[in-house]
């Protein structure tokens, strides 16, 4: 029983909040190990130290039983420590061949580049995957999603790797691709590699895994034999008790303001309906590739859904772009504030009137300044955004308060609905209960609120209803009272339960 | 051993023992169709086309292209571009041209010119890699600087009147085909076997392609780009030796608006502008379809100052259509 | 701070604002050409530079909104649209003998047709705007050569040459009638308006501003055509300063507005750049270019200079971003 790789006690942290706390967790020769738990659980901080990437504040990383300093990815990957991501960084216009074997190019005895040897050893690779290369010379663009990721890890064993991670594999793939993954990780289990298999797919970990890590709030709440490892026992432990309670009882939900039949959206979620009501948080619940954030932008004009149809107020309605979103009132908060919301270098002033700049234009095109400056001095006190002054550029406001700005930002164009997407991630516990605050204060004034999130406490605290995605598909849609954290883990992990509300 | 039943790869496998993309292949073949179809067109149009002058005018007149479209190939590969070339050309003909008027022999000229372009295009390379300046911007204020510098060094006059020391290797023909046309042949096999057989060549795809996954897998991002912008150097150095042996002349604006030549003759050749996939010898059919479509002005009796309106729409063109073709596929 | 040289500390204050360093040099440089370089500090060489600099100034505002836009954005046709336009303006008025005012009016139009037609390429098709500039900065230049088969047109009716040549208490026309109001007109935009809100935003963070639900294509849709309007402009007021249409007019001015534009504190990255900046850059690069002619220097080493301050300046730029000082 030999043990490949093994943290012990590493602890990190990020800005004051704690990612991983006295992690212990080991890998065998020859097993499958899955790693599960909620989003934020620390699944992938864990892995990213263990695959050198990130380096852990305390602790210590152990290789075949030696402490070992992965300062880089590369050094991971020399060491025999292979991980393969979500989004598969390849070389899309070389072929597969080009692809595995660039940067460590096979050489004959004159130094120059053997292809012969990097076909043959290419063939032998997939080969030993038990899949017929017959793909070799295809630019890895063309290929399938599914099949690049698996010349990844044809790539990985072509290191020599002894420890392959897969992070959240079976995301993107099709039934049929699953199963041809799970052959692979079979072979290379058999082959005495070990092999970490993050996933919240909980239904596949009995046809894969050997062992089972159990991880919430950066903690390992328990490693088993996946034997011992119901269903019923990992959710519990995934959830944990959470405290219930709200923020307090609310005016009830008036008419319906948006419903949504039979939406489609590329390229995986499909026969989703539901409505929102005036006054309404509705909450959307599910795990990694759960197609929430899809939906979002197929409410926003950002996609064109594939099939179905979006009523407001009953109106049949086809949105062409963000700006035609906005216009009829809906709004949308993105998922990466960094990356898809603030603009940092951007004063807080411009960052909250960005979205308004229609209404604040006179004469000419000018922006009335003084209207703005009105509207920026009203969303700060009303959201308690603590910033050196309306002109200091967001870069200097710390996350909470950033966040704080891009709810601004969409709270003056005073949407009917608001959609809320992970609007609390990377905040402090003071801006969260605050933000929170605010958003159970705007459904009481009617609008309604869809609030996307990951975080189990905080769809239980805030949504009268909660809807639950997985794989792009809504798999339940649950009242306050029957959501519980063991209802809403079960269905995101795959589990069907009843609908409340009429069946689509 | 079972295999598992494949699934996903929709598009037909084919079988060809090629050493790049199979889709380049296509592209290439098309390319040369394209410069054959051009030729025919302009014969039936013209009967002058496809006489024995007339071909050997247009290989001499895509050497010097061809020459540096290899260069050009590797700097676009890498998701840059070099829009000093002309006026590198002009620098180095320069000098090429007083050591040839100081009768220097052959092999000591051809040493310099190689030597002054290599360092001009390391000077490029360095500011690239190392200042981490845009290519576009670096290579436009070299460009004007060179240009100057061309100028300074003939003090106002030109350079004629050439003993024949360059005159085989820009005018000389072997086998009714031009030396020229040889030199670019075997240079281009150089840079295709360097591309295909050594790691370092090899890694110029992956600097375009995906710089990051290149930076991960260990590769020196620095170096490649100064060594891709460095051999361009020296191959305008060679090129400004055919030049000279070719015309005889070097004028402060020999080279002016060589690089959209080059350029044109890059993409045409189906080397993708986003950097990651190319192939220098399309590049070097480019060069070829370049000259054809100059020939073909000629010709037809059309103004040589309309040159610059088919070239860049013909770039324009080419690029349009590859990245409509894109969208549509992947 | 420990280990702060007396260079780095200069680099911070030339970092820090970026007006107060031009200004610096702009003076050191009027100084240095004042001292060696006799007819550089008289009313008429003033006057001379001054109507030049409107050429350029016009040019480099131009390329200043494009630049800010970002996402690589930059246009390196302005040149040869000048060129282009003052041929239209040119065979306008001296072959469809229309009048002369019209034709200017028409000229400019027409260089707003060839930015559009830029600003189609980029944002419908999606080829990237090094691409297109540069495949239309030879296209256009050539359409020129070819219309007017490389002869100059002269003979335009002398009543034109007022808005080149005449002066205003000792200030050149051009400069109060056209540079000025453009140049209010822009920074308007830039500051005040909704557009120049957009601009900014687009430049800083694309994808922010699809989400923020801006249209990122019309904005960058727009500053390729007013680039091309304003070089138009500049080909109108050259024409008449010179009193011909030369095909080959603006070549060279490409180089000279993006070093304008990015010593003027124009961030080749985008989201940033000012009107204020860009003509102090105008100034400090027409004192250099009067000074260096006037000094016997030939014309193209003006060019060649210019070249060298874009790689320094760009230089200096990257070394304080990597220090993290801030941008030149």
């Amino acid at each position: 029983m030999t043990v490949l790789l093994a943290a012990r006690r590493v602890s990190k942290s990020f800005g004051g909040v704690h990612a991983l706390r006295q992690v212990d967790f080991e890998l065998r020769a020859g097993e499958v190990h899955a790693l599960v738990g909620q989003n934020g659980a620390g699944k992938s901080t864990l892995i990213k130290i263990l695959s050198g990437a990130l380096q852990a504040d305390s602790g210590q990383v152990l290789y075949e039983g030696r402490p070992v300093h992965l300062a880089s990815p590369k050094v991971a990957q020399d060491m025999g420590i292979a991980t393969v991501y979500q989004d598969p960084l390849v070389y899309p216009d070389l072929n597969v061949i080009e692809n595995i074997f660039m940067g460590r190019e096979l050489r004959d005895r004159w130094g120059h580049v053997d292809w012969t040897s990097q076909r043959a050893r290419a063939s032998e690779l997939f080969q030993d995957l038990g899949i017929a290369p017959t793909f070799l010379e295809e630019p890895i663009g063309r290929l399938s999603l599914g099949l690049q990721q698996l010349v990844l890890i044809a790539k990985a064993l072509s290191y020599a790797s002894k420890v392959i991670i897969l992070d959240e594999p079976t995301a993107i793939l099709t039934q049929g691709e699953t199963e041809r993954l799970f052959g692979v990780v079979r072979r290379l289990r058999d082959a005495r590699l070990g092999v970490i298999y993050i996933s919240h797919r909980l239904e596949e970990l009995p046809l894969i895994a050997d062992r089972v890590t159990v991880m919430k709030d950066g903690e390992v709440r328990g490693t088993f034999p996946i034997a011992e490892a119901s269903r019923d026992r990992v959710i519990d432990l995934m959830a944990g008790p959470v405290a219930r309670g709200g923020p307090g009882a609310r005016l009830r939900p008036g008419e319906v303001v948006l419903a949504v039949e039979d939406l489609a959206v590329p390229p995986r979620v499909r026969d989703v309906s539901f409505e929102v009501r005036r006054g309404e948080i509705l909450g959307m619940f599910g795990l990694v590739g759960s197609g929430r954030t899809d939906i979002a932008h197929a409410l926003f004009g950002l996609v064109r859904p594939s099939r179905g149809t979006i009523l407001l107020e009953g109106q049949r309605v086809s949105l062409r772009d963000p700006a035609d979103a906005l216009a009829r009132g809906i709004a949308y908060l993105p998922e990466d504030r960094k990356a898809q919301g603030l603009f940092l270098r951007m004063p807080v002033r411009s960052e909250l009137s960005v979205a308004i700049l229609r209404w604040l234009r006179r004469l000419l095109g000018l922006v009335d300044t003084s209207e703005e400056d009105r509207t920026a001095r009203s969303l700060v006190t009303s959201l308690a955004i603590r910033t050196p002054g309306l002109d200091a550029p967001t870069s200097q406001l710390s996350g909470g308060n950033q966040q704080k700005v891009l709810l601004g930002r969409w709270l003056a164009r005073r949407p009917r609905v608001l959609i809320l997407d992970e609007p609390t991630r990377g905040v402090d516990v003071a801006a969260k209960e605050e933000i929170h605050d605010r958003i159970v204060q705007l459904a009481s004034s009617g609008v309604a609120v869809i609030l996307i999130t990951s975080e189990l406490p905080e769809v239980l605290r805030l949504a009268d209803r909660v809807l639950v995605m997985h794989e792009g598909r809504l798999v339940a849609l649950l009242d306050r009272e029957e959501a519980t954290s063991e209802a809403v883990l079960r269905a995101a992990t795959g589990e069907r339960t009843a609908y409340a509300g009429s069946p689509p | 051993m079972p295999a598992l039943l494949l699934e996903g790869a929709r598009v037909p496998v084919s079988r060809l023992r090629s050493r790049g993309a199979s889709l380049l292949r296509s592209r290439e073949a098309s390319v040369a169709a394209f410069t054959v179809a051009l030729g025919v067109s302009l014969h039936v149009a013209t009967g002058r086309f496809f006489s024995l002058e007339n071909l050997t005018n247009v290989l001499l007149d895509s050497a010097t292209t061809a020459i540096v479209a290899l260069g050009m190939t590797l700097v676009i590969l890498t998701g840059g571009i070099d829009v000093s070339v002309g006026s590198m050309l002009g620098v180095v003909s320069v000098a090429v041209g007083y050591a040839t008027a100081a009768h220097w022999r052959l092999v000591p000229v051809s040493l310099a010119g190689i030597a002054t372009g290599l360092l001009l295009g390391g000077l490029n390379g360095a500011l690239v890699a190392y200042g981490g300046i845009m290519p576009i911007i670096a290579t436009l204020g070299t460009l004007s600087i060179l240009r100057a510098l061309t100028f300074q060094l003939l003090r106002a006059r030109w350079i004629s009147d050439l003993p024949p020391t360059l005159q085989p290797l820009g005018l000389g023909t072997l086998l009714h085909v031009p030396v020229a046309t040889w030199v670019a042949l075997a240079l281009a096999a150089g840079v295709v076997y360097l591309t295909t057989y050594r790691p370092m060549g090899r890694h110029i795809y992956a600097v375009g392609g995906n710089a990051e996954a290149a930076r991960l897998a260990g590769i020196d991002l620095t170096r490649v780009t100064l060594l891709v912008y460095a051999i361009t150097g020296a191959l305008v150095g060679i090129a400004a030796l055919v030049y000279v042996g070719q015309t005889g002349i070097v004028q402060s604006n020999t080279g002016a608006g060589f690089e959209l030549q080059v350029i044109a003759a890059v993409v045409l050749g189906g080397t993708s502008i986003l950097g990651g996939r190319g192939s220098p010898l399309g590049s070097v059919l480019g060069a070829l379809l370049v000259a054809e479509m100059k020939n073909g002005l000629i010709l037809l009796n059309i103004s040589g100052l309309a040159e610059g309106m088919v070239t860049g729409a013909l770039i324009l063109l080419a690029v349009g259509a590859d990245l409509l073709r894109r969208r549509g596929r992947w | 701070m420990v280990g702060v040289t007396r260079g780095d500390r200069l680099l911070r204050l030339v970092a820090s604002d970026r007006p107060r360093f031009l200004l610096g040099v702009l003076l050191l440089a009027v100084a240095v050409f004042a001292l060696t370089t006799p007819d550089f500090a008289t009313l008429y060489n003033l006057f001379n530079m001054t109507q030049y600099g409107v050429e350029i100034g016009l040019l480099a505002l131009g390329e200043t909104l494009v630049i800010i836009s970002g996402g690589g954005s930059i246009d390196l046709s302005v040149g040869s649209i000048l060129s282009l336009s003052g041929v239209v303006l040119g065979l306008l008025t001296m072959q469809a003998h229309i009048n002369v005012w019209v034709s200017a009016l028409l000229g400019v139009l027409a260089g707003g047709a060839l930015g559009a037609l830029n600003a189609v390429l980029i944002t419908v098709v999606g080829i990237p705007a090094l691409i297109v500039t540069l495949g239309t900065l030879y296209a256009y230049a050539s359409a020129a050569l070819v219309l007017t088969n490389t002869v100059p047109i002269s003979g335009l009716p002398a009543g034109f040459f007022v808005l080149g040549q005449r002066h205003v208490l000792g200030i050149p026309l051009q400069v109060v009638v056209v540079f000025l109001p453009v140049a209010l007109l822009l920074h308007y935009l830039l500051r005040h308006t909704v557009f120049g809100r957009a601009l900014y935003s687009v430049g800083t963070n694309e994808v922010a501003a699809r989400f923020a639900a801006i249209d990122v294509r019309a904005v960058r849709f727009w500053v390729f055509t007013v680039s091309g309007l304003l070089a138009g402009l500049a080909s109108a007021v050259m024409t008449s300063r010179v009193a011909s249409a030369r095909p080959d007019a603006g070549m060279g001015y490409e180089l000279q507005a993006i070093t304008v534009a990015v010593l003027g504190g124009t961030s080749i990255m985008g989201g940033e750049g000012t009107v204020l900046g860009t003509i102090l850059g105008v100034l400090v690069i027409t004192v250099l270019s009067n000074g260096l002619q006037l000094a016997g220097v030939h014309p193209i080493w003006q060019l060649g200079t210019v070249g060298l301050v874009l790689v320094v300046t760009v230089l200096v730029n990257q070394w304080l971003l990597r220090h993290r000082v801030g941008v030149l």
